[in-house]
């Protein structure tokens, strides 16, 4: 064994998403590291390493919550940048939803391309290594000069169809053009029927009028996309399914960021149930809404922080999913 | 001026208004708002290329959001061919944070200087930075402006009687910032620091050792002189009026200390048993000091008058002066007995050790004004609150970078009112941060009769119309100015100068 396996993981937990990072912890039988982050008065954020991190192999998991977003983000950079100056051997960020993933091209004049800013920024703060899960585009790994392993969640999707429904009663949908892969992908592992709806959007989170290309009468059609945010793309795609003879529909989504009305767009909808992982921090969207479910994702996560520690493959959990 | 763009951020669209107004042009026009999840979407409405762009962003109670939203506009720029994007940043985010406190704590300002650079920045202009060593976490230049000659003139053309004010700090951290003011407009200075009562049986040697560590300030300097004075005598037996013969017989400040005062004032000479701290401006009352001090020492160790002294000493109790008869909390009851003990070594090498976060500091320039703060509302823990220098029928200005809570700077306004006499004291800071109800807990408290503050963190409204305190200075020329000057390629050293009118 090299002088590279002597050190340990610490597993560092932002303010967003403990419940993940317990999860994660848990699962590698080992303790979040003692930390203390506050917000002074004049809402600045705090934080300090309350154990040594000399030396080791540090992973700090921060998810960004919901309306949060950029409280989360600088918290995970002042972490990064407090494991640097404390000597750490390399900072991993576990960010299992990526922030800004969708500012990810100029498609504007002008427009800011803020997802190669927040990879910058968290080089800069000084993270070796990014693990996260679904990125939004799979060009934003391009964005960092630092490894980066994009997780899917695609395995735990296929084991929940395979437990909950017969793969041939099934037909796999896509709600817009640019997830058509990610839905073929799914259908081809299940060898199921695979539909695309098309659709106009004329401003974000707006959307215009929707076509359905392919069949989903009399089966249990189900809609797969990376985010579920407003919900309104997937409320009018279940009713142009429902509306195509569809028996019922669902919803799989990697990361159920639901913000605005989302809880109660989906409560009206005739979605039968939307399945998220938990990726995003959910706090009480799980009561208010009865069609919600939760898939865990962190046995991926923490495989893939042991792996990383251990200096194996990763590529084993793009197919698997850790039981 | 042709060729520039001038974005506001959304923490100060007033402040940048004004900033253009002094410059005779429109801001830039930029569509900032936020997705539905949180994330901050920002348009840039106006064709940057080859252009001079300034972005204009200072603190709010948002703060994360607000330094995200500058970090994409700079982005958005440098991605639209802007010829040079500068951050104009009244108030620099994080500040305070600009070393490492604790074991593994952030140096977050210089994170933030690494991130407003691969953003895309070319130049900061910012103003009284906490630090100023922080200029050197930039790879790009910095013009820290100072906010000094405004507050200087607003002095002098506001304050009755202004020359005859004390310049206060409100802890050892700040006194430089103090002392700049105090030279530039020939006023006395003194100091407010605020220690846990803790029991004193530290040597000589280990107050040496520690002050060893410190880097020389002229205060501490003498200090150290004071204290290694003091320490010669016999251990516990120095009397009251010994030690207070010590005092006053030994200059806190000394001319190879404090060079530049003492050239233009040669009366010093004629009152040199008398600390210069106190020193009285003109003859008249040079005399009634002088007979003031001639009473005390009639009195001797009984009559414990403590105006006559340099070194006042207060009771500070929940962030409150209290009588010196009030009943000791339960803390403190241990270790009262300690404290009669030796009052200087007492008060002044203890504010050297505490608060802890000190260790690791080295020097106290950058002292947090903050670090004071959690202990002081303990209700538990009495604290000493020591007043150096002599404010008796004064104007007293307590001066610091910032105010962002408003304890310290009560219980020190508290303190040059109860304990040191002081007629009128006015709070005098750059950045009014306010956090949570400082404000009001400021304009509550009687002992404050002015709160002085310029405009570079944008203040609420509703809350400044309440505080009829509350003055506020206007730093949009200054800005302005340093725009200007940068952008035709000038000097933009006549800014620091003060301006004699």
């Amino acid at each position: 064994m090299s002088a590279e396996m002597a050190n340990e993981v610490k597993l560092i937990s932002g303010r967003s998403h403990p419940e993940l990072s317990d999860k994660i912890a848990k699962r590698l039988g080992i303790e979040v590291a003692r930390t203390i982050s506050l917000n002074y008065s004049n809402q600045e954020t705090s934080f300090t390493v309350g154990e040594s991190v000399r030396d080791e192999d540090v992973f700090i998991i921060q998810s960004t919550a919901t309306g949060d977003v950029n409280e989360g983000l600088m918290e995970l950079l002042i972490i990064i940048s407090a494991c640097r100056t404390a000597s750490a051997r390399r900072i991993t960020a576990v960010i299992p939803n990526f922030p800004y993933a969708r500012q990810d091209k100029k498609d504007k004049s002008r427009a800011p391309i803020s997802a190669r800013l927040v990879a910058n920024m968290l080089q800069t703060a000084g993270a070796n290594h990014i693990v996260t899960v679904d990125l939004h585009a799979s060009q934003i790994q391009g964005f960092f000069s630092v490894p980066v392993d994009n997780l899917y969640a695609e395995p735990s999707f296929l084991r929940y169809i395979r437990e909950n429904f017969n793969p041939e009663d099934c037909v796999i949908v896509s709600p817009d053009a640019g997830g058509a892969k990610r839905a073929t992908s799914i259908a081809d592992h299940l060898k199921t029927a695979f539909a695309l709806i098309h659709k106009e959007r004329p401003r974000p989170n707006v959307v215009g009028r929707m076509v359905l290309v392919g069949s989903v009468e009399d089966k249990v059609a189900i809609l797969v996309d990376d985010m579920a945010d407003t919900c309104g793309t997937l409320v009018k795609a279940a009713a142009v399914l429902k509306e195509n003879g569809a028996k019922s529909v669902l919803a799989l989504v990697t990361h159920g960021i639901l913000s605005g009305n989302a809880i109660e767009t989906l409560n009206g909808s005739c979605l039968s149930a939307l399945i998220v992982t938990n990726t995003v921090p959910l706090g009480d969207k799980v009561e208010r809404c009865p069609k919600l479910r939760v898939i865990d994702i962190s046995p991926t996560i923490a495989e893939a922080i042991r792996r990383t520690h251990n200096g194996e493959s990763v590529s084993y959990l793009f197919t698997h999913a850790p039981v | 001026m042709r060729g520039t763009l001038i974005f506001a951020g959304s923490s100060c669209p007033a402040l940048t208004g004004k900033i253009c107004e002094n410059l005779g042009m429109a801001p830039a026009d930029a569509e900032l708002s936020q997705f539905s999840n949180g994330e901050t979407s920002v348009r840039i409405l106006t064709s940057v290329r080859e252009k001079d762009v300034f972005v204009v962003q200072s603190g709010s109670p948002k703060i994360n959001d607000t330094i995200m939203e500058l970090l994409i506009m700079i982005s958005a720029c440098k991605g639209g061919s802007a010829n040079k994007i500068t951050a104009v940043l009244p108030y620099f985010p994080y500040s305070r944070q600009s070393k490492k406190k604790s074991h593994r704590g952030a140096i977050t300002a210089r994170m933030l200087a690494n991130l407003l650079g691969v953003a895309g920045v070319k130049h900061v202009i910012t103003v009284d930075l906490h630090a100023s060593q922080m200029q050197g976490f930039f790879k790009c230049p910095v013009d820290n402006l100072h906010a000094e000659p405004l507050i200087a003139r607003w002095i002098r053309q506001n304050v009755p009687n202004w020359r005859e004010a004390v310049v206060v700090s409100k802890n050892a951290g700040g006194t430089k910032r103090v002392t700049s003011l105090a030279d530039a407009l020939k006023l006395n200075f003194g100091m407010v620091t605020t220690d846990k009562k803790r029991g004193s049986n530290m040597t000589a040697s280990m107050i040496m050792n520690h002050l060893d560590g410190i880097e020389r300030q002229p205060l501490l300097d003498t200090l150290s002189n004071q204290v290694r004075n003091n320490s010669s005598g016999p251990e516990n037996g120095v009397s009251a009026a010994d030690s207070g013969q010590a005092r006053t017989s030994q200059p806190v400040t000394d001319s190879q200390a404090s060079p530049r005062r003492a050239n233009g004032l040669p009366q010093r000479t004629s009152n040199n048993s008398r600390s210069p701290l106190a020193r009285a401006p003109v003859a008249s009352s040079q005399a009634s000091a002088i007979d003031e001090l001639d009473e005390a020492e009639q009195d001797g160790a009984e009559y414990n008058d403590q105006r006559a002294h340099e070194v006042t000493h207060g009771r500070l109790v929940q962030g409150h002066i209290v009588p010196d008869d009030f009943p000791s909390p339960a803390m403190s009851a241990a270790d009262a007995s300690m404290t009669e003990e030796d009052p200087m070594t007492m008060s002044h090498a203890s504010s050297f050790f505490a608060p802890t976060p000190h260790a690791l500091g080295g020097s106290g320039d950058a002292e947090s004004s903050d670090d004071e703060e959690p202990f002081l509302k303990n209700p538990k823990i009495e604290h000493m609150i020591t007043l150096v220098g002599d404010v008796k029928n004064r104007t007293v200005f307590i001066v610091d970078d910032m105010i962002d809570k408003p304890g310290s700077w009560i219980a020190a306004a508290e303190t040059v009112v109860k304990r040191g006499y002081a007629k009128k004291v006015y709070c005098i800071a750059t950045h009014a941060v306010f956090g949570a109800d400082c404000l009001e807990q400021m304009q509550a408290c009687d002992c404050i009769d002015a709160i002085v503050v310029t405009n570079s963190y944008p203040i609420r409204e509703d809350k400044a119309r309440n505080a009829s305190k509350l003055v506020i200075l206007d730093l949009s020329f200054l800005l302005a100015e340093a725009i200007r000057r940068n952008h035709y390629g000038e000097s933009i050293s006549p800014l620091f100068q003060h301006i004699l009118d």
